[in-house]
Parts: structure tokens; sequence; C-alpha cells
């Protein structure tokens, strides 16, 4: 099998939600795996490659986690698409089953049903370093006697075995392992009579996947209309209960391997009482509970803002440098521009996300490893399904106070389909830290620095207010959602509380890295394209536009005698005016001026699409300060500004409130509605959140500039 | 009306009851399949901080259920 042209031996890690799956792949591919996005539906496969000692190589598959081959949520769907297709790109040649050797007797349900599909399949028993601490003893060889699989005792965390479970599972693709598994569950006669006919009709030669393709011919992607129609009159002239067969059918199996189990493993006479039950005491109270998990996040938040200020410093200071190096060393020629106002500044507004990205994903991951996440969607789930939601959802939205894009990957822990499109189409809405900026420029220009009741400072109240807005926009807009979208879907809580552990550094970096890849190349392409376009609106404009404006700049400083510095400002400013940008600037004039903006705002409002951040730069630049790096400077120029035709000043308190209500709500972040389409699989979705937060920015700001511009007249 | 036989939320806190039944085929597959059969030992251990979900250990084993979950689940008196 070695050597290029044959295909690669596949392998499949199949187990149930917490089963250790993810820590025994990272442990076998190491940093040789990739994500994939599984086709048509969203939820990612992971793949990775194996390597065996003797050189011969496998492709291993990380199948999500499922209890059973009749699965309740998407991703658990794709398992059993998976495995009851052997045509499926990802039908496996053989299955790692990975079971938690502490709770044997609830881990061998899907096991059964791989035999029942004569699959090449090795046990791995995990978790063995616990099972051993608190005195379960398995004896493997009965184990593997009575199920006729070959099994081998493991610890995903502290390596114990892996080598043995890679030469185990190069004998099993190899055929040399003994295996004599018989069939476990024997068909009921009404399921004999379906799977034979759906068997006959479909070509199948194996009876239980006959029996899976007649439970699932409603959803199962691989099967044609006119099959699919086939069964369903199969199954309607027998007379077949599906719902009710599967649940006979699993009491069944476990009838069958209860005993098997029962007679392997050895149970210490008592459970040693766990600290679990004396944290989640406290975790889950019903008061302190919800207590903790406010000041976690709080906690979650600030490490997010102070930890991330030192390395996004460096990271701009080391791109404004390169830039300034590049300009002097570079002759001035629009290549370099592009090389540094188009290319640099777009990778810099890429990279510079990165240490936020990198800090949230690794403190989530550190509350998902020790079991933390579990017992905030135990506590949280009725609230958020209120909103249409689900209680994974808080941590996305939480999340989505830093960054929108990461926050919208982790929404992938959630099954229902619908929760999770809700959380997608809403997160954005969480006032991220990009907007930040913007909001300090604005309040600073508009609110007066002035106290309520002598205590709290207006500015903070405005600033506190903004994230208020966001967060109401973001569970109105969930409660709408959920009475629009319909999901046939059903939605489960039913979730497994695991016991409190330490987290598994390997599985923490891996992660993150994963994440942050993910970042880079999903989003970043877009940002890096988007930031080119600007670039080139910004610096070419029609006809003999730039030449004239440049002149026109040249004269104006030489009549007011300016240095040379504002001089070089002066003649950016003309020059973004008669540019491209600013043509549509002005043409977009007339749509926002009802909000109180002028075409230098319009400007602003177009650039900021890339990334809102962009707002405050290209402010500075129409102002005709942009080498200087001060708030104060442009604060004072936008305070005398006033309208082109009427001369009335721009900058009224209507105005600022305005935008400040656009800011908040307006879906101006290229980099999230990529990853939308991304994590949805379609432009459908990605397109109507722009639409609808874009008019609901537009309508609430342009109420916001009347009542203030009314009550002003007053 | 008088039920004859009670169902999870009935139980108080660090009560428990063997299960005997599901109301709700759909719920029953989830439920059989994480392990929580007819025969397993509930115990409740306490009610979400904002109500509507409950958690459990069946047969030892921690498990979070909504309301609907819960009370799909027959139990002996
Ligand atoms: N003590 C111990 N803990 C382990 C072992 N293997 C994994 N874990 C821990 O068990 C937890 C679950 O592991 P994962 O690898 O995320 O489990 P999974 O099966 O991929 O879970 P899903 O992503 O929900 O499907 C993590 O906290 C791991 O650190 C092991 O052999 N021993």
């Amino acid at each position: 099998m070695r050597g290029s042209g044959e295909k690669l031996v596949r392998i499949a890690l199949v187990g149930n939600p917490n089963s250790g799956k993810s820590t025994i792949f990272n442990q076998l591919t190491g940093l040789r795996q990739k994500t994939g996005n599984f086709p048509g539906v969203t939820v990612d496969i992971k793949e990775g490659r194996l390597r065996f000692p003797g050189g011969r190589e496998a492709m291993l598959t990380d199948l999500p986690g499922t209890y059973s081959l009749y699965p309740t949520s998407s991703d658990e769907k794709i398992v059993a698409a998976v495995l009851a297709n052997r045509l499926d790109t990802h039908f496996p040649d053989a299955v790692i089953y990975v079971a938690d050797a502490t709770h044997l007797e609830k881990h061998l349900l899907l096991l059964t049903q791989l035999l029942d599909l004569d699959l090449p399949v090795l046990l791995a028993l995990n978790m063995s370093d616990t099972a051993a601490e608190i005195g379960i003893r398995v004896n493997t060889t009965k184990l593997a006697e009575r199920l006729g699989i070959p099994v081998v005792a493991i610890s995903g965390r502290t390596g114990e075995n892996i080598s043995k479970l890679i030469s185990e599972t190069e004998k099993l693709i190899s055929g040399n392992s003994d295996r004599a598994h018989k069939r476990f569950y024997p068909l009921s006669d009404v399921e004999k009579h379906v799977t034979e006919a759906v068997c006959l009709n479909l070509g199948l030669k194996n009876q239980y996947q006959g029996l899976l393709v007649a439970h699932h011919h409603g959803w199962l992607p691989f099967l044609s209309a006119q099959h699919r129609s086939t069964i369903e009159a199969i199954v309607h002239d027998k007379d077949f209960a599906s719902l009710r067969a599967q649940v006979d059918e699993t009491l069944d199996r476990y009838d069958r391997f209860t005993p098997i189990v029962q007679d392997a493993v050895q149970h210490p006479p008592q459970f040693p009482s766990t600290p679990t039950d004396r944290i989640d005491a406290v975790v889950t109270h019903r008061v302190f509970g919800p207590l903790l998990f406010f000041v976690v996040m709080l906690l979650v938040f600030q490490s997010i803002y102070d930890w991330s200020t030192v390395p996004m410093d460096l990271i701009e200071s080391f791109f404004s440098n390169l830039n300034i190096w590049l300009k002097a060393l570079l002759p001035a020629h629009w290549l370099t521009d592009l090389l540094t106002d188009g290319i640099l500044a777009g990778l810099a507004g890429i990279l510079v996300f990165i240490p936020q990205i990198a800090i949230l994903f690794l403190l989530v991951t550190i509350l998902e490893e020790i079991g933390y996440m579990a017992r905030v969607v135990f506590m949280f789930d009725k609230t958020m399904r209120r909103f249409g939601m689900n209680g994974r959802s808080v941590v996305s939205l939480i999340s989505g106070g830093a960054c929108a894009v990461p926050a919208i990957m982790s929404s992938r822990t959630i099954g229902n389909w619908q929760e999770r499109l809700i959380t997608t189409m809403v997160t954005p809405f969480i006032s991220c830290s990009a907007r930040l900026p913007v909001y300090a420029v604005l309040i600073g220009l508009a609110v007066p620095a002035k106290r309520v009741f002598g205590i709290f400072s207006l500015q903070s109240l405005t600033f506190g207010s903004m994230y208020a807005l966001g967060v109401l926009a973001a569970l109105a807009s969930g409660f709408v959602m959920k009475k629009i979208l319909r999901s046939r879907e059903l939605s489960y809580l039913a979730i497994e509380l695991p016991v409190y552990r330490m987290p598994h550094w390997k599985n923490l970096w891996l992660t993150v890295w994963e994440k942050v890849l993910a970042f880079v190349i999903g989003a970043g392409k877009i940002i890096l394209i988007i930031s080119i376009v600007l670039w080139a609106l910004a610096r070419f404009g029609p006809g003999k536009a730039m030449e004239l404006a440049a002149e026109k700049a040249r004269l104006e400083a030489a009549r007011q005698h300016l240095p040379e510095k504002a001089a070089a400002d002066l003649h950016a400013a003309y020059q973004l005016e008669a540019s491209y940008a600013g043509y549509l600037g002005k043409v977009i004039e007339p749509a926002i001026r009802p909000l109180g903006y002028d075409w230098k705002i319009g400007i602003a409002l177009i650039a900021s699409f890339a990334a809102r951040e962009v707002f405050v730069g290209t402010m500075s630049t129409i102002y005709s300060i942009g080498s200087s790096e001060d708030d104060v400077a442009l604060r004072q120029k936008m305070k005398s500004a006033t309208f082109d035709d009427t001369g009335a000043p721009v900058y009224t308190l209507a105005t600022a409130l305005s935008l400040l209500v656009f800011y908040a709500l307006a879906m101006q972040c290229m980099s999230t509605l990529a990853v939308v389409k991304r994590e949805t699989n379609s432009w459908k979705w990605p397109l109507a959140q722009f639409a609808y937060m874009s008019v609901l920015a537009y309508l609430l700001a342009w109420v916001v500039y009347n009542l203030f511009q009314n009550s002003a007249h007053l | 009306m008088q039920r004859r036989y009670r169902t999870v939320p009935d139980l108080k806190a660090h009560e428990s009851a063997r299960a005997l039944a599901f109301e709700d085929a759909a719920l029953a597959g989830k439920l059989t399949a994480m392990g929580l059969l007819p025969g397993t030992l509930i115990e409740m251990v306490r009610s979400a901080p904002f109500g509507k979900a409950y958690y459990i250990k069946a047969d030892g084993v921690r498990l979070a259920l909504r309301e609907e979950e819960a009370a799909s689940i027959m139990i002996d008196v």
C-alpha cells in the first residue's frame, strides 16, 4: 500500500461523546491533521495521517461523538450517514472504537451496531488511568473473547499503550488480527421483511445496513428521490414503526452486552466519593452557580483585553515600522503603495486579531476541558431557549465581546441546527473590541464629561449602554427568529455532565492552533482582498481627478505656508476626496443624510465594511490629520466640521448618537460574514444577516437622529 | 387527575427511584442510547437555577435533562 497512486487505508475513530476520541486522535496524529468541511452539512470532520512503525500510513478520521446510529442532532447524523453508505468517501476500512473504561456498561451500544455492520473493529478502552485509580479492573482477554474483537486498554492522557494501539490497528487493517465476531442483534420479523426488501432494491449485502437505511430513508443524503419513495412504500406497506423499533433494538442490545460487561469488569465494592459532587454543589447552586458564572465570564473578558494589548501593540508597531521602512526603501510608485497600504495593512488587520482569538479559545477550551461548560449549558438552557438558542449560546455571545469571528466558530458545539443558526446570526450584535475605538472617538466628541447624580460619568454610562444595546438586539432578534424559523429537528438538552478533570495541555494547544489557523485561512483571505480593494478605491480616482487634487493641495499648502507634514496631510485629504472612495461617499450621501451624515462619514462607512476599526483612521485622513495619532486633534476637527451645502455643523449630539447606534448594530465586518458563510455553508445566511443588521442599524440610527435633532430645537 | 406513576421531576432532591418506562418514543431513543434504561436507578441531585432542567444521576452517571425529557421517564412509586 505504500507509495503513490494507491488509496490510503481509511480508519475512523468512533465513540460516545466525551469518551476521549479527540485526545486519542491528537495522540495518533499530532500536527499532521486538518479540519475539512463535510460536504452538505456544517460539521467539520478532522482528518490526519497515522504513521505505522513500518512506514506505512493510513488516513485517520475523527467522527463526531455519538451514542448510537439513531442520531438526534446534525453532527450525530454524520456518523450514521457515513457508516450506512459503503460508497461514502469517508466510509472507513476499519474502526477504532473508543470507550470509557470507567463506564463500560454505558459505552458499548454503538460498538455492537458497528459489529453488525461487519466493520473490522478494535475496542480501545480509554481512561484506563482513571479506571485503575478508582479500582475498576477490566479483563481485556475475556472481553476480547466474548466480543470477538481485539481489545486494548489505553490512556489518551498518559499515552499508555498507544503504541500497542497502533500495532493492533496495523494488524487489523492487514487482516491479521483474529476476529470472529458474530451478529449481535437478531432482527424481528417485521425488521427482516423490511430489510430484505430494502437490500434487494438497493443491492445492499449487509442486513443491518439495510435496516439503517429503512430507519433513516427520510434524510440520508446519498439516497436518490426514487429510492427514497421506494423505501417509503416498503416501510408503509410492512407497517414498520421506526421509533418503536429503534428503542426495542437498543434495549435488546443492552440485554445482550450487559452480561458480557458484568463478566469482564470488576467494580470496587464501593465507589469512592469524588470531588465532582462537592464542586457541583457550589458550581450549579441556585444562587452561587449563576454568580460564579458571571465572575468567570468577567475574568475571561478581562483577560482577553489585558493579555492581548501588548502583543497587539507589538504587531501593530511591527507593521507600521515595516511600512515606514519599505516606503523609504522603495521608489514612490503605486506598486509600493499597493504593497504597503494595501497588502501589508490588510495583513496587519488580520494578524492583529490573533492574540484575542488565541486567548479566547485558550480560556474557552480550558473551561470545556475541565468540564465546566457542560454545567453552563445546564444552568442557562432555559433562559437561552426563550430566545431561540441553547445553553451553549451563552459562551458564544460572551466571546462575541472580543470578536465575533471566533465566537461564531465556537457555536459549533450546539447540536441543534436552528439554535446554532440563531446563535450565529445574532452574535455579531454584541459589541466587539473593534467597535471600542469608534465608540471612544464619538462619545468623547458628543457626550459631555458630566456626572449624573455625582457618581456615574455620563460618558461611561453611554459606553455601557452601547453594550446593553448590543445584548438587547441579540436577544430580541433571537426571539424573532425563533418565531420565523421552523426546525424539524428535535431539540434536546440531555447532556452528560462529565467529572471535573485537569485540562490536557496537548489538547489545549492543538485546539488553539486549529482555531487560529481556521481564522487566518478562512477569514483572513477575505479581509486581505477587501483591504486591497479599499486601498485601490482610495488610491485611484476617475480621469485626472487625482492629479488635479494633488495640484490643488500643493497650491493651497503654499498659499497657507503650511509646514511639510501638514502639507502632506492636506494632500492626503484632497486625494481621498477625489478618489473613487470619495466619489462613492458622495454618491451615498443622499441615502445617509437622513441619519445626519455627510459624504465624509460616507467614506468612513464604506471603509468600515472591511473592519470597523478603520473608521478612526479614515476620519483622520479625511480631516487631514492623518499623520497624528491623536484622538483629541481628530475630535476638534470633527467638531468644527460643517455640511458643504448648508454650512450647518455636522457633529451635533444627534449625529454622534446616531453614528454610535449605527456602529453598534450594523454588520460591518467582512470577516464575520465570511465565517458565517463558512459555518452555514451557504451565502443565504450571511446575506440575510447583512440585510437585517443594516436595516435595523439604519432605522434605529434614523430614529435616534430625529429624536435628538428635534429635541435640540425645542 | 391522579396518575398511577410518578415521573422524574416528582423526585425530591437526593431521592432515588428506578426508571420503569418512557412516555415518548423519540425521547426514549435518545435516553436509552445514553444509558438511561428501564431499571436504571435515578437519583435527583438538584434542579437548574432558573428551573426547567434537572441534574440527575443515572446509575452514577451525571446527566442534565430538560423538563420534558425528565417528565417522559416514568419511575416507580
Ligand atoms: N483521565 C483521562 N482523561 C482523559 C483521557 N482521554 C481523554 N481524557 C479527557 O476526557 C475529556 C474528553 O476528551 P475528548 O478527547 O475531548 O473527548 P471526545 O470523545 O473527543 O469528546 P467529544 O468532542 O465530545 O466527542 C477531556 O477532558 C480529556 O482531557 C484518558 O485516557 N484519561
